[in-house]
C-alpha cells in the first residue's frame, strides 16, 4: 500500500512540476539559494563528496528537515563565542515506546573538515535507507539519533576564510592578544590536569576554567539534560585512522572497558571491510596520548557506556587536508563502522529486554522443577 | 649493522618497559633519515608496521633503540602492494636535536626504474614555468594539480631532513601542507627549490612553519638549508645538510 502511495506522490510532484507550479515554499528555498549563490540547486545535487562552508550547511540542515519532516527535527543547542547559532538534527521515528539516543558530533576540531562532511553523510545515508533497509529501521525502532555537524563553527569559517589548519576555537584572550580555545580540552573532566596548556598561545589550552567557552556550555547542559538517555557517544576527528575509548587523562580503564574494546574492534574490521582501511582500537592514553577535558571522556564519566573518538583518514599524507576525492571511501567506510557499534548497542539493549523474559522463564521453570525435585 | 647487544657502555640500562610509542618514534626518524639520504623523490618510503624492537637508557635519558619495520611506497602504483624491510639504529641524544641514525632497508624498486622516474621527474620540474602562481599545495580542498605532483614529491625529500633532525622520543611531524613555492631557478641542471612548508606535530598539535632551500639533482647529493619558527623552534633551528645518492649495487641500502 505504502510503496503505491509514494508511487502516486511522486507521479503527482512530477505532474505538478512539469505544469510549471511553484509552491511557494520551494520558490522562497530556490531564491534563499540563489541569493548565496551556492553551486547546488536542491537537496538532490548536494554534492556529498565535497566540503561545504558553513552557511551550505546551515541550507543543507533546514532542507534536510524540510523534506524529511516526518523524522527529522532541527534543534537549537546554543551560541558560538562569534554568536552563530549552533544546530543539531534530531532523527526519530514516531513511536509509542521511550527511546534511547545516539549522539553524534563532527568539527570540535577546525581544520578536521572530513568530520563534518561525515556527519553529514551519516544523515544522508540513515534518512535515505531507513524505509528500505532493515538494519536502519531496526535501529530507529528504540533510537534517536543526535547529529551535531559542526560543533566549532567559529573555527570551522576561519579554516575556509583565513588559516586552513586553524584547530581551536575562536574566543579572544589576554586582550585581544590570542585566540581560540581547545573546546577538546575544556570539559569538565580532569581539566587540564595533563595533555593541554594553560597558555593561550598553544594548541591544547585549556580555556580559562572547565567549560568556560560557549560551545562547550551548549554541548555539556544538552548532554547533561539527556544523559539518563544516552547510550552511545561519538565524537569525530581527523586525522590518525583511529577508534579511541576513554580515557586521555589517566592509565585507569573504564568499567566497561572490555567491552567497549570488543565493540570497537568489531567496528574496526567492519570499517575495513569496505575499502581495506586499517584503523587502530584502543584507548586515547595507550595509543595516542594524554589529555584531560575531553568530551568524550567526559560523556563516560557522567555515565554514557558507549563513549568513541573516530579520529577518520589519512594517516599522516595529507592528514587534515584530505582530498576530496577520498570522502566518499572515506564515509562508506566509517559509516559501516557506526553500524557496528550501532547494532552492538541495540543487542545489548534491546535483544537482552527479550531474552532478559526468557531468563525469567527459565528462572520460574527451574525453580518448579527444583521444587518437584524436592518431593 | 645492529649490533644485537646493544651499547656496550654500562652505563645503558635495558628498557624492559619500553615508552610509549617509542618504537614507532624511532622508526619515524629512521625513515625521515633514509628518505633524506636516498635523496630519491619517487622512491620515497613510509612506514608500514614496526615488527620488533628493544631499547637501551642511560642516565642521562638518553635512549638508543634497535628495531625492524616494514615500509611502504609513499605514491603507490595502483595496486601496488610492495613492502620493504628495513633495520635500524636510532640514538635519540640529550644534546644535538637530530638523532643518530643507522638504516638498512631491502631495495623494493628496480634501480634503473627509479632513476628513470627521477629523471622524469626532474624533466617535469624544469620544464614548470617560474615564478609559479600557486598559493598552496594541497588546495585547501586537498586537491594538487597533476603537473604540480612533482612540487609536493621534491618537497616532501627537502622536509625529510627537517623532519629528522626535529623527530625525538616524543615528537613527530607530518607535512601538512606547502604555504608557498617560491622561484627555483636550474643552475648546473639541478633544480634550485625554495619553499614553505608547514609542518603538524602529533603530539602537540601545532604546526610549524619551516622555509626550505633544496638543491636537487638525479644521482647527485642532495643539499638542504632551513630555518622554522613556531612554537617548536624557541630558538631559530636551522640545518645544513648535504644528502648523499649512492647508488647501491646490492639489494640492501645502507646510510
Amino acid at each position: 500500500m505504502k510503496p503505491l502511495l509514494g508511487t502516486l506522490y511522486l507521479l503527482g510532484m512530477l505532474v505538478l512540476g512539469g505544469l510549471g507550479y511553484d509552491r511557494s515554499q520551494a520558490q522562497h528555498r530556490q531564491e534563499v539559494v540563489d541569493k548565496t549563490a551556492t553551486p547546488w540547486s536542491s537537496l538532490e545535487t548536494y554534492p556529498y563528496n565535497r566540503y561545504h562552508p558553513m552557511g551550505e550547511i546551515y541550507q543543507w540542515m533546514s532542507l534536510i528537515s524540510e523534506k524529511y519532516p516526518e523524522v527529522v527535527t532541527q534543534h537549537f543547542l546554543g551560541m558560538t563565542y562569534e554568536t552563530r547559532p549552533m544546530y543539531y538534527l534530531k532523527i526519530s521515528q514516531p513511536s509509542s515506546n521511550p527511546k534511547k539516543i545516539m549522539w553524534m558530533d563532527c568539527g570540535i576540531h577546525a581544520r578536521e573538515w572530513i568530520a563534518p562532511a561525515f556527519c553529514q553523510w551519516f544523515v544522508r545515508e540513515i534518512l535515505q535507507n531507513y524505509q528500505d533497509n532493515s538494519r536502519i529501521r531496526r535501529l530507529l525502532k528504540n533510537l534517536d539519533f543526535y547529529v551535531l555537524p559542526v560543533l566549532n563553527i567559529d573555527g570551522y569559517i576561519y579554516t575556509w576564510t583565513t588559516d586552513r589548519l586553524w584547530r581551536k576555537s575562536r574566543s579572544s584572550h589576554n586582550n585581544g592578544t590570542c585566540f581560540g580555545t581547545d573546546l577538546n580540552r575544556n570539559f569538565n573532566v580532569s581539566w587540564c590536569s595533563i595533555g593541554a596548556s594553560k597558555d593561550c598561545q598553544d594548541l591544547t589550552f585549556c580555556g580559562t576554567e572547565p567549560v568556560s567557552e560557549p560551545e562547550t556550555k551548549a554541548v555539556s547542559s544538552f548532554i547533561e539534560s539527556k544523559k539518563e538517555d544516552i547510550v552511545c557517544f561519538l565524537t569525530i576527528h581527523s586525522y590518525g585512522q583511529l577508534i579511541l575509548m576513554p580515557y586521555g587523562y589517566t592509565k585507569n580503564k573504564p568499567s566497561n572497558y572490555k567491552e567497549l574494546i570488543q565493540v570497537g574492534q568489531k567496528a574496526a574490521n567492519a570499517l575495513k571491510a569496505k575499502h581495506g582501511t586499517n584503523y587502530r582500537v584502543g584507548s586515547s592514553v595507550d595509543i595516542l596520548y594524554a589529555t584531560s577535558g575531553s568530551s568524550r571522556d567526559w560523556a563516560r564519566d557522567i555515565g554514557i557506556p558507549f563513549s568513541y573518538t573516530f579520529e577518520l583518514r589519512d594517516s599522516g599524507k595529507y592528514g587534515f587536508v584530505l582530498p576530496e576525492a577520498q570522502i566518499q571511501a572515506t564515509c562508506e567506510e566509517t559509516m559501516e563502522a557506526v553500524l557496528s557499534i550501532l547494532d552492538d548497542v541495540y543487542e545489548k539493549y534491546w535483544y537482552s529486554n527479550s531474552a532478559g523474559k526468557v531468563t525469567s522463564t527459565t528462572l520460574v521453570l527451574s525453580l518448579l522443577m527444583s521444587f518437584r525435585s524436592l518431593f | 649493522a645492529a649490533a644485537p647487544e646493544g651499547p656496550q657502555d654500562s652505563a645503558w640500562q635495558r628498557d624492559s618497559e619500553l615508552p610509549h610509542g617509542l618504537l614507532q618514534q624511532a622508526a619515524r626518524a629512521a625513515l625521515h633519515f633514509f628518505n633524506f639520504r636516498a635523496g630519491s623523490p619517487s622512491a620515497l618510503r613510509v612506514l608500514a608496521a614496526v615488527q620488533q624492537g628493544r631499547a637501551w637508557i642511560n642516565s642521562k635519558k638518553e635512549c638508543q633503540v634497535d628495531l625492524e619495520f616494514t615500509t611502504e611506497h609513499y605514491n603507490p602504483e595502483e595496486g601496488e602492494e610492495r613492502l620493504g624491510n628495513c633495520s635500524a639504529q636510532v640514538f635519540f641524544k640529550n644534546e644535538k636535536p637530530r638523532p643518530t641514525i643507522n638504516v638498512t632497508c631491502t631495495r623494493f624498486m628496480e634501480k634503473s626504474k627509479r632513476q628513470q622516474e627521477d629523471y622524469l621527474l626532474y624533466k617535469h620540474m624544469k620544464q614548470l614555468k617560474d615564478p609559479l602562481d600557486v598559493i598552496s599545495i594541497p588546495d585547501s580542498h586537498g586537491h594538487i594539480d597533476p603537473s604540480l605532483r612533482p612540487i609536493w614529491d621534491l618537497a616532501f625529500l627537502g622536509s625529510s631532513y627537517v623532519m629528522w633532525e626535529k623527530t625525538t622520543q616524543f615528537l613527530h611531524y607530518y607535512m601538512a601542507q606547502l604555504s608557498s613555492v617560491k622561484q627555483w631557478k636550474t643552475d648546473e641542471d639541478a633544480i634550485d627549490f625554495d619553499y614553505t612548508v608547514l609542518l603538524h606535530e602529533f603530539s602537540t598539535q601545532e604546526i610549524i612553519s619551516c622555509r626550505i632551500h633544496l638543491v636537487w639533482h638525479p644521482n647527485k647529493p642532495l643539499k638542504v638549508k632551513y630555518h622554522c619558527q613556531g612554537p617548536q623552534a624557541p630558538e631559530e633551528a636551522s640545518g645544513i645538510e648535504e644528502g648523499s645518492a649512492a647508488a647501491p649495487t646490492t639489494g640492501l641500502i645502507n646510510y
